[in-house]
């Protein structure tokens, strides 16, 4: 009698353990594709503000090449050379800005520090992002949700190497 | 910056009559926030209900545990957990923020009773714990579900690293730094005189470092004098100051906000001795914005907060012949003072509320993005949403 109580003990047990960490990882998926969405939405206003500032009066005909340049490719770029490619459009505005702010006009520093706000705001969205991604990664490595598939077929989430000190 | 009106839910662990770091700066948090626009509530334990603000909710009478070298007053239990979740599932939160959620406390209750967008700030600095090592997996799962971390400091930082095993972004606390930038000097405080605020009676404060530096201090600088301003009995203290040096040492008691701000711009140096404990060190906040020039130990708070000794100057921790020596050529180099008092005028403006609400306002949108509203997260259990469905008329 006792072992049946047992046995059916350890089936809840279990069964609320599995349901438990199922949601755990359930939540974890969906804070991964929110925060990259987010993080998506603010680099392309990143590069909607740097192609203004290229076409401002801050940028000489040669940085605003540059920065034109580079903030196509990071519209463009997929999801393998998007880090690469959003590197080098903080390396491009990094060159512009390293010596711009005493140059610039009213209208320009309200882009600029519109471009500065961004700038923290992508800070904070690269952390959340990629600290989902990593617990994300570390939840699917464990033993039970391999063997019961609690990961169903959502995809492993892919590290985005973002070079934070580049911003 | 602030645009859009939110519905901001903050858990205090702490009793909300108790002085406290950690209290000081939710109520500052809070009232920023409110003044900005935002709908605040803020649960805490409290003994005292009639003595509240009306934006704090009263979660219960709160109980002392041991925690950390110190005696927390914290709540938890049952009927605790029954309170947090009435008020998660009373108020419509946009977000949850949860101060301290990894110790025992109703920030912890909040955190395993909500489902939804959440920021936690972690304040303790702490030695690396093997306890922590055992409580590590049941409160995982917790701290995950926190859509932001902040830490006050890089120590902060560290501890949670190194204990959780999860990163987090470094915001400092806040001061109004504009409250002690106007401070006007006082001949009584002024001369060559050393300042120090907090409750002296605490080992860890180190106002016994300063004591022994004295001797060899008023040996180079005859004149010297030392006010201690802050709450407590200085008996026992000048007990075990020299006889010959006690007429040096002038306790002030608790002093007002305002007269802070004289304190700051009149004495020569601020000297903070503390030997740990501390993972922010407001204090040497508040005196570099009232124009102080600070002396303090090298402990990682510190030493942080004072850019390893741009904005003021640092001793080896627990050493008074080190103290001595910094005070003392300090106290000789005018030029050197003044330029370490206005670069750490400068820097405090990074810790002014203005600064530092906008940070955190910042992690709030980028938490809320995407998600709903704050649940209970047993309500989006399976079971739990057919059970409720059938109860429904």
């Amino acid at each position: 009698m006792t072992r049946w109580l047992l046995a059916i003990l350890v089936v809840i047990v279990s069964g609320w353990y599995l349901s438990f960490t199922a949601t755990r990882l359930d939540r974890l998926h969906h804070r991964v594709e929110t925060s990259w969405a987010n993080l998506d939405v603010l680099l392309q206003k990143r590069a909607a503000v740097a192609l203004e500032i290229a076409h401002s009066d801050i940028a000489d005909p040669a940085s605003s090449m540059l920065l034109t340049a580079a903030a196509y490719q990071a519209r463009d770029a997929n999801i393998q050379n998007r880090s690469q490619a959003e590197s080098g459009l903080s390396g491009a505005l990094g060159l512009l800005l390293e010596d711009s702010e005493h140059l610039a006009t009213a209208a320009d520093s309200a882009l600029l520090t519109e471009l500065s706000a961004l700038t923290d705001k992508i800070r904070v969205a690269i952390a959340i992002h990629t600290d989902a991604v990593a617990r994300t990664q570390m939840v699917r490595d464990k033993v039970v949700v391999k063997s019961f598939r609690l990961a169903g077929t959502a995809p492993l989430p892919i590290t985005y190497e973002f070079e934070t000190d580049v911003l | 910056m602030l645009t859009r009106s939110l519905k901001i839910g903050i858990v205090c662990p702490y009793s909300w009559d108790t002085p406290g770091g950690v209290q000081n700066h939710i109520r500052d948090l809070a009232e920023f926030l409110i003044a900005a626009g935002h709908e605040v509530s803020v649960l805490a334990p409290a003994l005292d209900e009639s003595k509240l603000p009306d934006y704090v909710v009263n979660a219960g009478k709160p109980i002392s545990i041991p925690y950390n070298g110190a005696v927390a007053r914290v709540l938890f239990g049952p009927v605790a957990f029954a309170r947090v979740r009435q008020w998660i599932s009373q108020g419509e939160f946009d977000l949850l923020h949860l101060h301290e959620p990894a110790i025992p406390s109703i920030s912890l209750l909040a955190c395993w009773a909500a489902d939804g967008p959440m920021v936690g700030t972690f304040h303790a600095a702490a030695k690396r714990q093997k306890i922590i090592f055992a409580i590590g997996p049941i409160l995982e799962p917790a701290i995950e579900k926190l859509s932001a971390r902040i830490a006050v400091s890089e120590a902060a930082r560290l501890t949670l690293t190194d204990h959780l095993d999860t990163d987090a972004i470094i915001i400092p606390n806040g001061i109004y730094a504009s409250r002690y930038s106007h401070g006007q000097p006082q001949v009584k405080w002024a001369g060559n005189t050393i300042g120090f605020i907090g409750r002296f009676e605490e080992p860890r404060k180190g106002l016994s470092i300063l004591v022994d530096a004295l001797p060899v201090i008023s040996r180079f600088a005859p004149d010297v004098k030392v006010f201690v301003a802050g709450p407590g009995d200085p008996g026992e203290v000048i007990e075990s100051i020299d006889p010959q040096l006690r007429h040096r040492f002038e306790f002030l008691g608790k002093i007002s906000e305002e007269d802070k701000a004289d304190f700051m711009s009149s004495v020569s140096l601020y000297v903070a001795p503390n030997t740990g404990g501390e993972s922010f060190g407001i204090i040497l906040a508040e005196a570099l914005a009232g124009g102080a020039c600070v002396v303090a130990s090298d402990i990682p708070a510190f030493d942080d907060l004072l850019g390893h000794g741009e904005f003021g100057a640092l001793f080896e921790s627990e050493s008074s012949t080190e103290l001595a020596k910094v005070v003392i050529d300090l106290l000789r180099d005018k030029e050197k003072r003044e330029r370490l008092a206005t670069a750490g005028k400068a820097h405090a403006q990074n810790f002014d509320w203005t600064v530092v609400a906008e940070q955190i306002y910042s992690v709030y949108e980028m938490s809320i993005v995407g998600s709903e509203k704050v649940r209970l997260a047993s309500d989006t259990r399976p079971w739990n949403r057919f059970l409720s469905k059938e109860d429904k008329p």
